[in-house]
């Protein structure tokens, strides 16, 4: 029987062919959203992890779009005052509370984001970040650390000068951050002080980053935060949600074009299915009558099937690992505040769940004709035949 | 006395064209014995085909009864009609209905697979022997001759050893010499205690060989 089937699959080169790759491309797209999307969400909580900071105090606003772009590095037009942070600093269950001021440098040839920050507290906050050369001190209005793709980029090292034309300064890099697969990595980091200074926005800040003492007090924190006028407080979790958000209208436009793309592509497999089936009726009624029953013809057809939809499978998985690198650069492209990496997951479980579907999917396609071409008489097979 | 395995009485067949009813098979009575070669003969239109697939349990009469083994087939359902010919009947078609992928071996063994019947190489290549077909056997069918895909169809039809073999115009898609070729294993097949009965419109093939010759003319056997 398996040599009658793979004779019958070969016999048909080119429809087999273009059968598997209609039920891989199917695959493909369907793998490929499914473990993006899983895969996108546990990069964000990667990178959010990566902050270490749990909750974000921001101007009054709006908080979660706030929150979203200082994760990223963007600006908003808003500011607290430095005041704002001594308040937060005096509530007893707050560990560290770290100002940020968050702006970009924005010239012909490149757009620099630039990270004030509190040394002292900063340092505090990202306890895992390993440096190359050193920190430098609040007071050093002339040093500049710099993240991992900016110093590959830009090719600098420690000791090097760089120059923004814009605002006519030279600074030296004390330190390059090694990588962290965070957003870090893409920052220029200047005394708070200097930033302030030179983007002329003395005693004010972006946000402040808060590291609680314990998070199961959360809520009562917030509270507290929440008393002081200028603030809005913003979790982390919070954050995840609120990016989520807002990916979820491009996620809704990569989900029609997936179900087009999938409806398209099972329409061809049915299609394929049905007149692969339909062109056999001759040959079906000449299996019946040299002694085929209905039994040998379905088992006969699924197997065919099974074989088609499985190569079709792995060729989809095989799309779909070789072409990750590729997904990712085109997710990244379309979703605004993408991960810095998304993680590529293979799930087994649902790679049975796709197959399966694809199965299902041929089995219904085949069915109907098979049905039709069993429960013909093999007299009609002959008159056919003699036409 | 050979005994009497295939009984048509009364056989009509009656097609319905329209408002008309066409006669294709009209009064017929015949009793086959075994190991007979017995030759349809008629001009085109004659009801041979028609006969011969009432015979074989492919087409319903209008009226009358096929005994074959003792069994009247016209009142069997499709699936008992299908065991009876996987074990006992052989078919052979003018346009041979091979599978053109499939090498000539794995035509010739096809239907002891479904038949669930061992397949025995030395009964194959005795098969193949007798058919001229022993070079041939690993030779996609669709690389053969006429003659030679008619020999193949003619081995698959023997494979499981069939009481009875019903050969529609066999020689009808055959040169003269592949034709005369063809009529002698069927000649041979009948001496050989097969029962065969084929439909040809060549009755001066006919003739020349020792086989049952049965007129048909509009649907009666004159």
């Amino acid at each position: 029987m398996i040599i009658l089937v793979f004779k019958n699959l070969l016999r048909r080169k080119i429809r087999t062919f273009l059968t598997i790759l209609g039920i891989s491309i199917a695959i493909f797209l369907l793998f490929s959203l499914f473990t993006f999307n899983q895969g996108y969400k546990n990069s964000l909580f990667k990178e959010l992890d990566l902050l270490g900071i749990h909750v974000l105090a921001v101007p009054k606003g709006c908080p979660y779009e706030a929150a979203s772009l200082i994760v990223h590095g963007g600006v908003i037009p808003k500011y607290l005052k430095e005041e704002d942070l001594e308040l937060v600093r005096k509530i007893p269950e707050i560990e560290i509370a770290t100002p940020i001021f968050l702006s970009q440098i924005v010239e012909e040839d490149r757009i620099s984001i630039i990270l004030g920050i509190d040394i002292d507290s900063y340092k505090e906050v990202k306890k895992y970040w390993k440096i190359k050369g050193r920190y430098f001190q609040n007071d050093e209005e002339d040093k500049i650390i710099i993240g991992s793709d900016v110093a590959f980029q830009e090719k600098l090292d420690v000791g090097d000068k760089i120059y923004f034309k814009k605002i006519n300064k030279i600074y030296e890099v004390v330190g390059i951050l090694e990588y962290t697969g965070g957003q870090d990595d893409g920052f220029y980091f200047l005394p708070l002080k200097e930033a302030q200074r030179i983007f002329d926005k003395e005693s004010l800040i972006t946000a402040i980053g808060i590291k609680l003492r314990n998070l199961e007090r959360t809520e009562e924190v917030i509270k507290k935060l929440e008393e002081i006028p200028d603030l809005q407080i913003v979790t982390m979790t919070q954050v995840l949600g609120t990016i989520l958000n807002l990916i979820g209208q491009a996620n809704s436009l990569i989900y029609t074009v997936i179900i087009l793309a999938l409806l398209i592509s099972s329409l061809g497999v049915i299609n394929t299915m049905l007149i692969s089936v339909y062109e056999r009726r001759r040959e079906i009624g000449l299996l019946k009558i040299i002694g085929a029953k209905n039994a040998h013809i379905i088992i006969m057809i699924f197997l065919e099937t099974l074989i088609i939809v499985f190569t079709g499978s792995l060729l989809g998985t095989f799309f779909t690992v070789s072409g990750n690198k590729l997904i990712e650069s085109f997710i990244k492209k379309i979703i605004i505040h993408s991960p810095k990496k998304i993680e590529f997951i293979f799930d087994w479980k649902l790679m049975g769940i796709i197959f399966l579907y694809a199965l299902m999917i041929s089995i219904l396609a085949s069915s109907y004709p098979i049905l039709k071409a069993i429960n013909l008489r093999p007299i009609e097979i002959i008159r056919s035949s003699d036409e | 006395m050979s005994e009497v395995i295939l009984i048509a009485e009364k056989l009509n067949k009656i097609y319905q064209r329209g408002e008309e009813k066409v006669w294709a098979i009209k009064d017929v009575n015949l009793e086959v014995k075994k190991g007979e070669f017995i030759a349809v003969i008629g001009p085109s239109g004659s009801g041979k085909t028609t006969l011969l697939n009432l015979l074989s349990g492919f087409d319903r009469p209008s009226s009358g009864k096929i005994i074959f083994l003792d069994n009247d087939i016209t009142k069997m359902k499709e699936k008992e009609l299908q065991k009876i010919r996987s074990k006992y009947v052989g078919f052979i078609f003018q346009n041979f209905l091979l599978f053109p992928h499939l090498t000539v071996y794995e035509n010739i063994i096809l239907p002891l697979f479904f038949n669930k019947k061992k397949v025995v190489k030395e009964k194959i290549l005795k098969i193949s022997e007798k058919l001229s077909l022993t070079h041939r056997l690993n030779h996609r069918a669709n690389q053969l001759s006429g003659g030679e895909m008619q020999r193949v169809a003619i081995a698959r039809a023997l494979i499981i050893e069939p009481l009875i073999i019903f050969a529609d115009e066999p020689t009808g898609n055959l040169d003269s010499e592949n034709a005369y070729h063809v009529f002698q294993i069927f000649s041979t097949l009948a001496k050989e205690n097969y029962t065969v009965i084929l439909v040809t419109h060549n009755w001066e093939l006919a003739n020349k060989f020792d086989v049952r010759k049965i007129y048909l003319k509009d649907g009666k056997i004159i």
